[in-house]
């Protein structure tokens, strides 16, 4: 596996957050999953700046919708994951599962 | 909520927006932030929706300064600036090499004519580089970069330059890279 081919964390949460919205999913409705089931206080730059990244990866391909009034006559632009991003969502998985496997949760020592 | 009364995100942080984030993702990013503002404002008011629409565009600057870094939008206008200053102080080597032959003009101002060869220049240096831009935005960004260079390239030059002839440059750099967009956009329409 080339270098470039493998995920951040971030970038495997915005490719998760892709694949359940599936279809409909833009910058907005992105940055608004990732925060809601993470709790992390995401920005609309770092969402964006993660797609454009996966988009050169080949990872995730974009549309442009027609502008619609309730975002000010602005145009939007939906993602979805190529084979390429599914692949490497399948791989990221294992990969974590494969490091998790024989751990019992919650580790012991932890601040809470 | 009706389109009339509907509230509007502060215009300093849109335009903050605008001048910041590039060509490709600025529609997209200042329509998200909207859509969510808009939402906002429905649900917990006014206040909160201002300030959820302040912290996300002064937290995303970074990262939209950097997409458009990577576009190579920020490459092209730095590009334009090192031509148009270059073109500017290689014409003003140019004068020094005629003056250093005219017996007791050596180091003594610029003739006007000289002054109005390095506007026109600087006049098709600047539409070419106008002509080249994608968008307004594009082309405002270059109209800068081009008086930019303009300037740089009088700063560096070896005579000084009288008033009129900074005013000129700076002018000519602007509206000439402003004409060249407007020219290829009504052309290609």
């Amino acid at each position: 596996m080339a270098k470039g081919d493998s995920v951040g964390e971030f970038e495997f949460l915005v490719l998760l957050a892709v694949l359940r919205l599936s279809g409909d999913a833009y910058g907005m409705r992105v940055r608004r999953e990732i925060a809601e089931r993470t709790d992390r206080d995401v920005t609309i730059g770092a969402v964006y700046a993660t797609l454009d990244r996966l988009e050169e990866k080949g990872l995730v391909t974009g549309r442009l919708s027609d502008p619609t009034p309730e975002r000010g006559g602005r145009a939007k632009r939906s993602f979805q994951l190529t084979g390429a991003g599914v692949d490497a969502v399948n791989r990221a998985r294992r990969e974590s599962e494969s490091m998790l496997e024989g751990l019992a949760f919650p580790l012991p020592g932890g601040s809470r | 909520m009706n389109a009339h009364s509907a509230p509007n995100p502060p215009v300093i942080l849109r335009a903050l927006l605008l001048a910041f984030s590039g060509d490709a993702h600025c529609e997209l990013v200042a329509g998200d932030l909207h859509e969510e503002f808009l939402c906002l404002c429905e649900q917990r008011g006014q206040g909160v929706g201002k300030r959820w629409y302040a912290s996300q565009v002064m937290r995303s600057l970074p990262d939209l300064v950097r997409l458009r870094i990577r576009s190579g939008e920020l490459t092209r206008s730095l590009a334009v600036l090192t031509c148009i200053a270059a073109s500017l102080l290689l014409l003003d080597r140019l004068w020094c090499f005629v003056y250093s032959h005219v017996p007791w003009k050596d180091g003594l101002d610029r003739a006007a004519g000289f002054l109005a060869v390095n506007l026109a220049v600087l006049c098709i240096a600047s539409a070419i580089s106008g002509a080249l831009a994608r968008s307004a935005r594009a082309a405002a960004l270059l109209s800068l970069a081009c008086a930019a260079g303009a300037m740089a390239g009088i700063c560096a030059s070896l005579s000084a330059a009288p008033a009129w002839y900074i005013g000129a440059a700076l002018l000519a750099a602007t509206a000439s890279s402003l004409a060249g967009y407007t020219n290829t956009k009504w052309r290609s329409q």
